[in-house]
């Protein structure tokens, strides 16, 4: 079973062939090889899945792959501008809000989210719209200070 | 088991329907074999455990005429479709049916929120499904529409057993309505769960007193328990003991006790039965305190 399903990655038009009812992170992984998000609960309770669909952040371990024909789809990768970091990724190396790396794409996303609508967000902010994004190694306080960075950087 | 269940998923159709007509028409022609999915967030993954098994998957996630919040003569309307976010921050919602917003908000973290739906949720008839105890406290109707035409059902008939629904598999959930919540009328919801984003509910409560009195006491209540039995389940003893009497902290108390009466809770990896008992009771409290008379204070 295959359906043709179109959708813009990342700013580009991308078509793929693929059982519909596969997930939208399987086919950004395993068809298109954006490996930036990454699976690892599979039932949207980590948050390491975390890309923008249509503008909002969403777990793509929970979106079938046919639901997102026509959508406009951006992980962490498409984030990148010409070759430069986003604030938001650009607050993460300099506060080393960094351990392992795994989880780090899905919160940089959900991160993003949140400044494009509140480019001040208080701490309280924050923590509620990175709750969903588990961290297993830095503990969150870079983390939340990264994203207070980056609102300062994207301000100004 | 993982590739079993892989290989099962890469054979299931998906059918997206572009308009509601259509969507019924599918139902019709499919049968039981065509099982709806919305936002995705409980479908798919018992899809990949396998609790689900599927042929055909008819996604509903495109009818945009499912996603509205009105109010008319009083009463709030929720599309089938609507979002936990498009709760969370509609002001029709903010304003009238603010514990249903508190569920909506705990039922988990933004990008789920931002996916997952109502219709959803009521049709998942999970007990532990966060949004329905507010809606059972605001004794909401469920719409249902068919080729056949509409149905009404009260909520507490809606749902009739463990995972059990009064829906045929010709039907869709529409919409849910109910009395939109006054400025005289209180209202709490509180959950207990093992993470505060993202966790699914060890037990939650939600209360609406209606019809208020100068005296503090309400000639109307609700006090509806989550994950605690089968369905949701009314704590009508508890209601039944603060009916037309002034609430005070200890009436609260004395009447939140009669709360664990109505639950029946099961042993499972959220908590065990026992300390459900006791957590719906102080939950219950909790809830009524935070709505009659104000948060609960440290010193209780």
């Amino acid at each position: 079973m295959e359906h043709v399903i179109s959708f813009k990655l990342n700013g580009k038009a991308v078509t793929v062939r693929t059982p519909p009812a596969h997930t939208l992170l399987e086919v950004l992984r395993e068809q298109l090889h954006v490996t930036g998000p990454k699976e690892d609960c599979a039932k949207g309770e980590c948050g390491a899945c975390t890309v923008l669909m249509n503008g909002q952040p969403v777990c793509s371990c929970l979106v079938l792959i046919a639901q997102a024909q026509d959508a406009d789809i951006v992980t962490s990768e498409g984030l990148v501008k010409n070759g430069r970091l986003n604030p938001v990724q650009e607050a993460f190396l300099e506060e080393g809000a960094v351990q392992c790396g795994h989880c780090i794409p899905g919160l940089i996303v959900s991160a993003t989210a949140l400044l494009m609508r509140n480019r001040n967000p208080s701490v309280d902010d924050i923590r509620t719209a990175l709750a969903g994004n588990l961290c297993r190694c830095t503990g969150y306080t870079k983390v939340i200070a990264a994203v207070q960075k980056a609102g300062k950087k994207w301000r100004t | 088991m993982e590739d079993l269940a892989l290989v099962v998923r890469s054979e299931i159709d998906v059918l997206t329907p572009h308009n509601l007509a259509e969507a019924l028409e599918m139902l019709h022609q499919n049968g039981p074999e065509l099982k709806v999915v919305a936002g995705g967030s409980d479908v798919i993954v018992q899809l990949r455990d396998g609790v689900l098994r599927a042929s055909k998957l008819l996604n509903i996630l495109s009818l945009k005429e499912l996603r509205y919040i009105r109010m008319t003569g009083g009463q709030i309307h929720i599309g089938a479709l609507t979002t936990y976010s498009d709760i969370v921050h509609h002001d029709l919602t903010r304003n009238h049916a603010w514990i249903l917003v508190e569920a909506a908000r705990q039922i988990g973290a933004v990008p789920l929120q931002n996916t997952a739906t109502i219709g959803g949720n009521l049709g998942n008839a999970s007990p532990a499904g966060d949004s329905l105890p507010p809606l059972y406290a605001l004794d909401a109707t469920v719409v249902t529409c068919s080729k056949a035409g509409e149905r009404e059902i009260p909520i507490e008939q809606f749902f009739t057993g463990y995972r059990k629904l009064a829906l045929s598999p010709e039907e869709l959930i529409e919409e849910v309505y109910f009395n939109s919540l006054d400025s005289d009328d209180r209202g709490a919801y509180l959950k207990l769960g093992l993470r505060e984003a993202n966790a699914i509910s060890i037990v939650d409560v939600a209360v609406a007193l209606r019809a208020k009195k100068p005296d503090n006491s309400f000639g109307k209540i609700w006090i509806a328990l989550g994950a605690v039995a089968p369905t949701i389940r009314r704590a009508r003893k508890c209601e039944q003991a603060l009916l037309n009497k002034p609430l005070t902290s200890d009436l609260l108390k004395q009447a939140s006790a009669l709360a664990a009466e109505d639950a029946a809770p099961i042993d499972d990896i959220r908590g065990s039965a026992e300390y459900r008992k006791d957590a719906v009771v102080s939950l219950v409290y909790q809830a009524l305190h935070e709505a009659a008379l104000g948060k609960v204070t440290a010193d209780g």
